[in-house]
């Protein structure tokens, strides 16, 4: 029983002439303290941003008091030697800017946001929180006290506290990896002004430290501007720290995480394996994008698109940390939450979906169209100044040239169908892959443990 | 071919043209030459308000089905040949409108035309029995991971039914109900195209690196020969009186994390000098790190582990206030009621300080800055400006808006809105396990998406 339509069909459209794009390449320069500068002007872009690196990355926590970089990059912005918590919050909104600043494995990122006309006023409030944060014993305590608070709402979050269970299953247990990024309800209890203090004075100062400058600068005289404000930071001299092996265990195996009575099962499956220093880095972010990378990709046609289990499972890279000796590691995961009763059926479906592509592998279709979604995408994807900041931070971040994503590009076209194929393989081998499931453990245990993906435990959710 | 041109505006160097097909699809063009992407836009004017009793969620279902397929796109095609073309393509459902968009790079444009206009003037051809169960499973899954599997994930959907009275249009939310997700036949899926998805109940954005003048050629030559339809039922009235005259309260006992207080209060609806100054009276009271709100709740008495404000506008209604306050250790409610009552009496006796205005002035007009500052955010403000409030122009101008207000405006509405007899209020008290519920408060809860 179809339907006709009545109006005039036409042939599909042929594309016309690309017009060129490349990815910025940034200008890169140095204060007089050390600070790294990188710079971009980007026409139009009225908003700028501005991304801070500093070299503080979660393993030189001291012993005990994971979570102290998190509460270190927020007392950033709670006051300063001219300024108290509150009226700093009023100066920055009264600039109609934006600041944000949190710890991850390889440091800690300062991300401000500030329309061009207040850019000055904006980057000396920055300024005097990276040189001068007061680190009052009251706002310390208040934020050691919210980040208590915060603890209950991420454990009850499914796709967080599945997060949390596969990095504890995955690292070594002496790993800072293995542990929350922002610390237990343990560790951040013994959190105070004095620890924040000397954490600052011993891993934060303009030598090691990186600034990314991105927008339309158009009359702006950065250089200046950048002296009287962020030049005025001073710090001794350091040697960058070494960064630590990564190693993890991904024996297959399931975890179930017990959340009695969830209508979903969240999944998150994953291991580590080689970041952007890997000349397979290419071959693999194809290989990736064609399992998982949308809802036309080979996972989502069978579990969304035809058998209607989930709103969406994703494959997924994500740099955890590099060292520029190439030694650092990404995580390799799949994502997604399905209904409670299709839980083993879909978990059955996602490994033939695996099996099948190291069967038979991609199709050239397959890598075509991600390479031309990856590729063509990028002019759209890096329209605003905060997205080409964020990039020209991660590859400082990751110890890659300035060039680095303009040659991925260019990578990612030159690479073939087989070699995708190979890196998806061994990105996701079927037998090395540590699946948490957090959901109904009395409905989902047993289809999960007769599908044989590896040995089936259950933890408490608390 | 019809079109009616008008004079260009012109507002922070950005301008746009505006035009009308002879089948009624109003179109708006505005050229930006900075980056090689061009962004397609497409409202039709139907969203949850105009479903009917049993039917919710129908709106936000057809939308999905719009992506399986039409008379020269096969199944999933529209996403595989816009990603295929580096483009980025998606739709969302909201209570007053549904909007399919693409980003496309700039020499693709076409395709994205031609891939719109074969859906508008062909899905039926393609709609299934089986597309249908497919997308009702998958919308289900989406209801499941975005609302019932999360702490708090109901307070919207609680929050709205409250604030909108039964048979109201607004009362129920975008995702519609479980049951009646699982009541919608091929029949009614086909009804609504007919009844909604016309030329003539549709505004066409088009920004970015493009030619206007081939552009408004492609439009003619793939929508100009598709038929306008009328026929489709005003929607429900949904005027309500300025407020709601007493405090309506439902308290929830669930497994959640922490207490919670949560409100809505009855605003101007958007488009009046009164939304924005609304806006500005919540920027002021729960916006950001500064507000009056976060001072006092998480930063004095630290009774709050994060507190805020945030307004959903709305054309067809009253625009709704939103306050979402999670509670600090063992606070109990009532300590945080006490300390809301007590700021916003003392703002509407006072009024907002001179600095307070720039400050709450300053942060909305970031906002715009970022809105406008994509050729995608550009497309979706045209279209929403031309189809609730008839003139897509006005986009351009909102910030300008947003800054003549007055102190003495945004102290006038706070009094006669901000009261405790005009708001639903919505408590959460946790309590141990038995079945599911959860979190993801906010305000960008009132649309739904494809993808």
């Amino acid at each position: 029983m179809t339907e006709l339509a009545s109006m005039e069909f036409h042939p599909q459209p042929q594309a016309g002439e690309a017009r060129p794009w490349a990815f910025p390449a940034p200008e890169r320069g140095k204060l007089d303290n050390g600070l790294t500068v990188l710079r971009c002007h980007r026409p139009g872009q009225q908003v700028i941003a501005v991304e801070v690196l500093l070299d503080t990355p979660l393993d030189a926590e001291p012993k005990g008091l994971d979570g102290i970089a998190t509460i270190m990059a927020r007392a950033l912005s709670e006051g300063t030697d001219k300024h108290t918590a509150e009226e700093f919050a009023a100066e920055l909104e009264r600039c109609g800017a934006t600041l944000d600043a949190y710890a991850d494995h390889p440091g800690i990122r300062v991300s401000l946001e500030v329309p061009v006309s207040r850019l000055p006023k904006a980057l000396g409030l920055l300024a005097d929180a990276l040189r001068a944060p007061a680190f009052d014993d009251a706002e310390v305590e208040r934020l050691v006290r919210n980040r208590l608070d915060e603890i209950p709402h991420e454990l009850a979050n499914p796709s967080r506290r599945a997060a949390k269970e596969l990095s504890k299953e995955l690292f070594p247990a002496a790993s800072r990896m293995s542990r929350p990024r922002q610390g237990t309800e343990d560790t951040v209890a013994g959190i105070d002004s004095a620890g924040v203090r000397a954490f600052y004075e011993r891993h934060v100062r303009p030598a090691t430290s990186t600034v990314v400058v991105v927008g339309d600068l158009t009359g702006v005289d950065l250089d200046a501007l950048l002296g009287d404000t962020l030049g005025a930071w001073t710090g001794s001299p350091a040697q960058p720290r070494p960064v630590p092996p990564v190693t993890a265990d991904d024996t297959g195996r399931v975890v179930i995480v017990d959340r009695p009575g969830a209508v979903q099962t969240q999944l998150l499956i994953g291991r580590i394996g080689p970041d952007r220093h890997d000349r397979v880095w290419p071959a693999q972010v194809l290989g990736t994008y064609c399992l998982g990378g949308t809802l036309t990709s080979r996972l989502d046609k069978v579990l969304r698109e035809e058998k209607g289990y989930t709103y969406g499972v994703r494959a997924f890279g994500q740099v955890m940390r590099s060292a520029p000796d190439g030694t650092g590691a990404a995580m390799l995961a799949i994502s997604g939450s399905v209904d409670t009763p299709n839980t083993g059926p879909a978990l059955d479906d996602l490994w033939k979906v695996l099996r099948g592509v190291a069967g038979e592998g991609l199709t050239d279709a397959e890598r075509d169209f991600a390479v031309q979604n990856l590729v063509g995408v990028a002019p759209l994807k890096y329209e605003t100044a905060a997205s080409v900041a964020n990039t020209l931070a991660d590859q400082v971040e990751q110890h890659l040239p300035d060039d680095y994503q303009a040659k991925l590009y260019q990578q990612l076209a030159a690479t073939g169908t087989v070699e995708a194929t190979a890196a998806a393989v061994s990105a996701f081998p079927v037998d090395r892959l540590v699946t948490i499931l957090v959901g109904d453990a009395a409905a989902i245990r047993e289809p999960v443990e007769a599908l044989g993906i590896g040995e089936v435990t259950v933890v408490a959710a608390e | 071919m019809g079109h009616t041109a008008t004079p260009e505006a012109q507002s922070g160097g950005l301008t746009a043209t505006e035009h009308r097909l002879a089948n009624g699809l109003r179109v708006v063009l505005s050229e930006d030459h900075l980056t090689p992407v061009a962004a397609v836009c497409l409202w039709y004017d139907v969203g949850s308000r105009h479903e009917v009793k049993g039917r919710t969620g129908l709106a936000h279902l057809f939308e999905h089905l719009m992506f399986q397929g039409s008379n020269s796109v096969k199944g999933t095609g529209h996403f595989e040949l816009v990603q295929g073309a580096g483009g980025s393509p998606n739709g969302t459902t909201s209570f007053e409108r549904t909007n399919y968009f693409e980003t496309m790079p700039a020499h693709q444009l076409e395709l994205a035309l031609w891939l719109e206009a074969d859906r508008m003037g062909s899905l039926l051809v393609a709609l299934d029995e089986e597309g249908l169960e497919n997308q009702r499973d998958v919308v289900k899954n989406e209801r499941r991971q975005r609302y019932d599997n999360v702490p708090y994930g109901t307070a919207f959907e609680k929050l709205t039914a409250l604030s909108y009275p039964d048979g109201h249009p607004y009362h129920h939310t975008p995702i519609g109900s479980m049951a009646d997700l699982d009541a919608a036949s091929l029949e009614d899926a086909r009804a609504f195209f007919r009844t909604y998805y016309a030329p003539n109940n549709a505004v066409l954005s088009i920004v970015g690196d493009i030619d206007p003048e081939q552009t408004l050629a492609w439009v003619e030559k793939y929508f100009g020969s598709i038929p306008a339809h009328d026929g489709k039922p005003e929607p429900r009235d949904g005027s309500l009186p300025d407020t709601i005259g007493e405090q309506l309260r439902e308290v929830v006992e669930e497994n959640v994390p922490a207490r919670a207080m949560m409100a809505a209060y009855r605003l101007p609806t958007d488009g009046t000098r009164e939304c924005d100054a609304a806006d500005l009276a919540l920027t002021v009271l729960g916006g950001g790190e500064s507000s009056r709100l976060y001072n006092r709740l998480v930063r004095r008495d630290r009774t709050a582990v994060a507190a805020g404000f945030g307004l959903l506008r709305l054309a067809g209604a009253p625009s709704l206030g939103w306050l979402d306050v999670k509670t600090s250790g063992d606070v109990e409610v009532p300590v945080i009621e006490a300390a809301v009552d007590e700021e916003l009496a003392r703002f509407a006796t006072d009024g907002p300080t001179a600095e307070e205005m720039e400050r709450a002035q300053a942060q909305l007009e970031r906002e715009w800055l970022d809105r406008l500052g994509t050729v995608a955010g550009r497309a979706d403000e045209l279209c929403r400006y031309a189809v609730l409030f008839g003139d897509p122009q006005l986009a351009f101008t909102a910030v300008q808006r947003v800054l003549a207000v007055t102190a003495e405006e945004v102290q006038e509405v706070a009094k006669a809105r901000l009261r405790p007899d005009n708001r639903a209020v919505l408590v959460y008290e946790p309590v141990a396990d038995e079945a599911d519920d959860a979190e993801a408060p906010a305000t960008d809860e009132n649309e739904e998406s494809a993808q």
